[in-house]
């Protein structure tokens, strides 16, 4: 059999040329992989999801007697189906933990300065994919039409609105008309997250996936001991495969039972839209936005060629963007000039390690200011916005400042002593 | 340049090509723009998605039910502002496809009113538009010591003794009035808002049916 199929299909070749391939081993080098199991398992959920789903608000009677919008009805039968409400759960829980990990593996490759060349190409498509990954979650977020994925979603509508310019265009051809209120917002929605923004995802997957291949994984630091100028790693099968496989599998025990146990937006309690908002908080990865979006006061409003700046296109808009830009220019600032095969250490580079650690506490900082509403209601004196943009500035140069003294203080010595 | 090249480049087939080739891309670009277009979301004025007009009557926000008009002495001074929708008087429908017609109605005692709020609405009820100007969520919670509004997703805080003024969070304007009356004993809308209701936006392309 084997016989007979190489014969045609050149197995053998295959074999040899591909699965062959070196894999470096480390554990960070896993993050990737994670990644790309959350993406099958979201697509795989996700078909299920869409053989019951009706991405419709018209008006729908319950057995119980209440009108409700038939997305909404959908959801709650897709709840009462033999593992629907699990499956649903792991749907929302495999998006938060790709976001979580694609956001991890880009830090491992920023502290590691795996952007240089010759990887600057492969770099901004796994940023793009951050970014897709991240709309393709807001796409999803408005579907099951309850109360607070309403006005969750109202409030990015809003943000998209306050674009200058484009700013109503956009959003009324994203959503399908003005949100809530349009009955082709839901059908709209639905179409981008289910098949719009999977299809680019896939072939922006396959893309980050052969440009990695063809360039080689950067190797880690110690493969520069063991077995300088030689690639070191286990072969893509059958070693690759098997600790793939074992991930995949850990990733889908644990994540079903965390799915099972803890059941995600359990659309039965949040009731279907009404015009009581709930104090809806966006989910973690849009709580900086959140935050930064409660700090900026409403005299931040500028017109422009009869454009109107305001603290929502500030806080929504601009800030985030300053922050993508930074990152899409960064492999053509921070350049070199030989091709890069293993990872540089975190301490050998104080400068953008510290840069980075500044960063990650400024994001913890603006979502800190999300709390704002809670701290402001318990009477603590984080309620206060001249305290909290205090901890948003002065936290991250704080960081940067003790960061960068302990980095070489502890390394610079060390740096010298190779150097003699 | 060797002969054959010369002769290709001379060549009118490979210019028939060239030339169909592009007019195709040309004209397949052209319609996908054509169909493109229709991504250009419409949208349809049903009666329930009518703006609020003068003289519609104040029912409260429910769903679904019998629809219930609001009557002054339901209110009471202090209490937390009730969210209500607008009814055309003739067809009685309730305006409430539409989220920019949600109205909330307070009462003050109308000492607290300052005057120019008081001259719009019916002895100390007010009635402001409840689309919060920051990011169009539904300003829904009561402050009770400061006897104001909070939209619970960023947490501006509107007085409506004032005229709405904002006096927390990041709202870029007050919420604008809508001038009340009496009318058989139910409240009823004497006018527009006295101003631009929820965000202000660019202006949206949507084809109006």
């Amino acid at each position: 059999m084997y016989k007979w199929l190489d014969e045609r299909l050149d197995l053998t070749g295959l074999y040899q040329k591909v699965l062959r391939k070196a894999f470096p081993v480390h554990h960070s080098f896993f993050l990737g992989e994670i990644t790309l199991f959350a993406f099958i398992v979201l697509v795989l959920t996700g078909i299920f999801l869409t053989l019951n789903f009706e991405p419709s608000i018209r008006e729908v009677k319950l057995p119980d007697g209440r009108t409700v919008p038939a997305a909404y009805a959908s959801v709650l039968y897709i709840d009462s189906l033999p593992f629907g409400a699990v499956i649903r759960s792991l749907h929302h829980w495999s998006a938060h933990v790709m976001i979580a990990a694609a956001f991890l593996h880009m830090l491992r490759i920023l502290l590691s300065g795996a952007y240089k060349k010759p990887r600057e190409l492969n770099y901004l498509v796994g940023l793009a994919l951050l970014g897709l990954a991240v709309v393709t979650a807001f796409t999803g977020y408005a579907l099951p039409y309850d109360n607070y994925a309403v006005t969750a979603t109202r409030i990015g509508y809003g943000i998209a609105a306050s674009i200058p310019w484009v700013g109503g265009a956009i959003a009324e051809v994203m959503f399908g008309g003005e949100f809530p209120g349009s009955d082709r917002s839901i059908p709209r929605l639905y179409s981008l997250h289910v098949l719009w923004l999977p299809l680019l995802l896939m072939a922006l997957i396959g893309v980050h996936m052969a440009i990695m291949m063809k360039q080689k994984h950067t190797q880690p630091r110690y493969a520069e001991r063991v077995a300088p100028g030689k690639i070191l790693g286990v072969p893509m099968y059958p070693q690759q495969m098997v600790m793939m496989g074992i991930l995949f599998a850990l990733y889908v025990g644990v994540m079903t039972f965390i799915a099972g146990a803890f059941l995600a937006h359990p659309i039965e309690a949040f009731g279907p839209p009404t015009p009581n908002t709930p104090a809806v908080k966006p989910d973690w990865y849009f709580l900086w936005i959140y935050g930064i979006l409660q700090l900026i006061p409403s005299s931040w409003e500028f017109h422009l060629f009869g454009a109107t700046i305001g603290p929502e296109f500030i806080g929504g808009v601009v800030i985030p963007g300053i922050l993508a830009l930074v990152g899409l220019l960064l492999p053509f600032v921070d350049t070199r000039k030989d091709k890069m095969r293993y990872m540089e250490l975190p301490s050998e580079h104080p400068v953008r390690t510290s840069v980075i650690l500044a960063l990650l506490v400024f994001f913890l900082m603006t979502t800190l200011a999300g709390y704002k509403i809670e701290f402001q209601q318990q009477g603590s004196i984080l309620g206060n916005n001249a305290v909290l943009w205090t901890l948003v500035l002065g936290g991250p140069l704080l960081t940067y400042l003790v960061s960068y003294t302990l980095l070489r203080i502890f390394y610079g010595k060390e740096k010298e002593k190779a150097r003699q | 340049m060797d002969e054959r090249e010369i002769r290709l480049q001379r060549s009118r087939r490979r210019l028939f090509l060239k030339t169909a080739i592009g007019t195709g891309i040309g004209l397949s670009l052209v319609s996908a723009f054509y169909v493109g277009a229709s991504l250009r979301p419409k949208a349809e004025v049903t009666p329930e998605k009518e703006p609020l007009k003068p003289g519609d009557i104040l029912v409260y926000a429910q769903g679904g039910g019998e629809p219930k008009p609001i009557r002054p002495e339901e209110l009471k001074p202090g209490d937390p502002f009730v969210l209500a929708y607008p009814m055309d008087p003739k067809t009685k429908v309730v305006k409430s496809g539409e989220a920019k017609n949600t109205v909330l109605v307070v009462r003050y005692n109308p000492a607290e009113l300052s005057p120019e709020v008081a001259q719009n609405g019916v002895e100390g009820i007010v009635a402001y538009s409840a689309v919060c100007t920051h990011l169009g969520c539904i300003v829904s919670q009561w402050v009770a010591d400061k006897k104001a509004g909070l939209c619970p997703c960023h947490g501006g805080i509107y007085d409506f003794a004032r005229g709405a003024q904002v006096i927390a969070g990041p709202p870029p304007r007050p919420v604008p009035q809508l001038p009340l009356k009496a009318e058989e004993g139910v409240l009823v809308a004497a006018g527009e808002f006295l101003g631009e209701v929820g965000v202000k936006a660019e202006a949206g392309f949507c084809r109006h049916v």
